[in-house]
């Protein structure tokens, strides 16, 4: 599947801030279930954008801009092939043994509740680690209530686990909590997802879980759709955590209050035939 | 446009870009046994060249053992060895004539005079200065019929399977340089820095036109893990596989755009890319260099029988 991407992230401010210093994760890499035509990313001000990349192989930029700015644009556009390896990432960047993928952190520490939810599932028989992931997957998916206002940036697993309710970022922490509890290394992963049912405009993007099964490797789950990756996830960047994965981080100097604005637009290219 | 034009444009350039690998190697080769046996230790060069060229077999199924003048011959000017300098450039010139018209004047110009210029060569110099001078010609010829396409062809299908054959035969072609000396590339190699190290690395580098390049981008005495960096991984340096797979790419992408409709092929060629993209020179080391360049000339070759397949018949 083309999967076309337009993405602005939009800031204006109250007070114009002096200056803004940004880390963007918004560029893609190529791996064995996707391929970047194309991708740029433009900014509004005049600045200095330096690619680097972080130690998870990440693609970064990072850009200071010196004020007064009263309105802040990043915007990125791009073009990307996929392809639906039933959820299994191959060919993409591993910087670190999986193991490190057990590390916790505050976002996903594991409240009891979540312990006892993973354990639970263990009890119920899911044997190998897939079905076990497989089982998390669904059992989540059926137990939370997707809801954008309860939740924000830096809402934890426990928290969101307790009410029951989050958005696609929580759904991602709360079955990367649970699968470390149960000794599976998990990641985090953002990047966007085209949804089939014809919404093309976001006002966000998309974030899951990718999990290490020990035969098959790095295997991609949607808590949030209750499915495996397929040809509509577009990965980005991964992750210990949100922290780690976000799009967007930064800082400025001055400013007051800031208003953020996300407009994200996915279409699907004129089909090509494959043949 | 018909698979049988396409057929011709790709090996038309393919031949071109084989004729001037086979001259850097001979002048490689010629260079490094032109210094004292000190220097270069007992190893037969020209075996190794013969090696590098891939075709080893028919060379020793009429040779028994490689030396300068036979090698010479064989490479450069035989009849009987259907990669030698001169059956390129007679193939090159025979697949343009069969698609004179889908080439601009300058290409034909280009192609036929050298073909024309070669009958001077005879059955080959006489004296080494006219074999360096015959290696210059080859490779200007070359440039000469590289830059017409770049500068006068059309941006269409035919122009891009040129360039497809161009990057082909050249990813091939440094993967062979690498899978000879791999050896000489091993970070474990003793002896680091001594003069036969130094000149073999040279000439590895020289072969490609690189020795320069390598200096830019390290900024280093020659260190063995640089130059396969360089001539592997670095996007920047136009012979690099990487370099080769991202003009691969870039150009399947292309013809699929115009026609609509891609295959196999494409996706093949971007996840050679992107394996070539997302390895790291020490992981590469770990896993084996040699085995990365032997699977990598497999993919390679699957990629030339596919676009044959998908394409050119």
């Amino acid at each position: 599947m083309r999967i076309l991407i337009s993405h602005d992230t939009v800031y204006r401010y109250a007070n114009p801030p002096a200056s803004v210093v940004q880390i963007l994760r918004l560029t893609p890499r190529n791996h064995d279930g996707q391929y970047v035509g194309s991708w740029r990313i433009d900014i509004s001000a005049d600045c200095r954008l330096d690619a680097h990349e972080d130690s998870f192989g990440n693609l970064t930029h990072t850009f200071s801009v010196d004020g007064p700015v009263e309105e802040l644009v990043i915007h990125v556009e791009g073009d990307v092939d996929t392809e639906d390896t039933n959820g299994v990432v191959r060919g993409a960047i591993e910087r670190f043994p999986p193991g490190l993928f057990l590390r916790e952190t505050q976002l996903t520490t594991p409240s009891p509740a979540i312990r006892d939810f993973a354990a639970a599932l263990k009890a119920a028989g899911y044997g190998e680690t897939l079905s076990l992931l497989h089982g998390l997957l669904a059992c989540l998916y059926e137990e939370m209530t997707f809801d954008a206002d309860p939740t924000h940036a830096a809402t934890t697993a426990a928290e969101a686990f307790a009410i029951r309710r989050g958005v696609c970022q929580d759904f991602a922490h709360i079955f990367i909590a649970a699968a470390r509890s149960l000794g599976v290394p998990a990641r985090y992963v953002s990047g966007y997802f085209f949804r089939s049912d014809g919404v093309n405009d976001q006002n966000a993007g998309h974030a899951w879980a990718e999990a290490y099964v020990a035969d098959l490797g790095w295997v991609a789950f949607d808590p949030a759709n209750g499915i495996s990756a397929t040809d509509a996830h577009l990965r980005v960047a991964a992750g210990l955590d949100y922290l780690g994965a976000a799009p967007v981080r930064g800082t400025r100097y001055g400013g007051g209050a800031e208003n953020l604005a996300v407009r994200v637009r996915l279409q699907q290219a004129r089909q090509q035939a494959q043949n | 446009m018909l698979s049988r034009t396409a057929d011709n444009l790709y090996w038309l350039a393919r031949y071109v870009e084989r004729a001037e690998y086979l001259a850097r190697i001979l002048e490689a080769t010629q260079r490094l046994t032109a210094l004292p046996l000190a220097y270069v230790g007992e190893s037969n060069e020209w075996e190794s060249a013969v090696a590098t060229a891939g075709c080893a077999g028919a060379f020793y199924a009429v040779f028994s053992e490689a030396n300068e003048e036979n090698v010479t011959d064989f490479l450069a000017f035989s009849t009987a060895n259907p990669s030698s300098i001169r059956s390129c450039f007679e193939a090159a010139r025979t697949n343009a004539r069969a698609v004179r018209t889908a080439l601009t004047v300058e290409m034909w110009d280009a192609i036929n005079g050298t073909w024309l210029e070669l009958r001077r060569y005879g059955n080959g110099p006489t004296s080494r200065e006219e074999l360096s001078r015959f290696l210059r010609w080859v490779q200007e010829s070359s440039l000469r019929f590289d830059g017409c396409a770049y500068r006068t062809m059309l941006r269409n299908d035919a122009y891009w399977f040129t360039r497809l054959g161009v990057y082909l035969e050249r990813a091939d072609n440094t993967a062979r340089i690498l899978d000879v000396k791999y050896h000489m590339l091993l970070p474990a190699h003793e002896q680091v820095g001594g003069p036969l190290d130094y000149f073999q690395w040279a000439a590895i580098l020289r072969s490609v036109s690189a020795l320069t390049s390598y200096h830019w981008v390290y900024r280093e005495s020659l260190k063995p893990w640089l130059i396969a960096d360089l001539l592997i991984l670095k996007e920047e340096m136009p012979r690099s596989l990487a370099s080769c797979y991202e003009n691969i790419v870039t150009n399947l992408d292309r013809i699929a755009a115009a026609y609509g409709r891609q295959g196999p092929v494409q996706r093949l060629a971007r996840s050679v890319r992107t394996r070539l993209q997302n390895s790291r020179m020490d992981d590469i080391f770990q896993r084996g260099l040699h085995e990365f360049i032997q699977s990598f000339i497999a993919d390679n070759n699957r990629i030339g029988t596919t676009i044959t397949q998908q394409y050119l018949t």
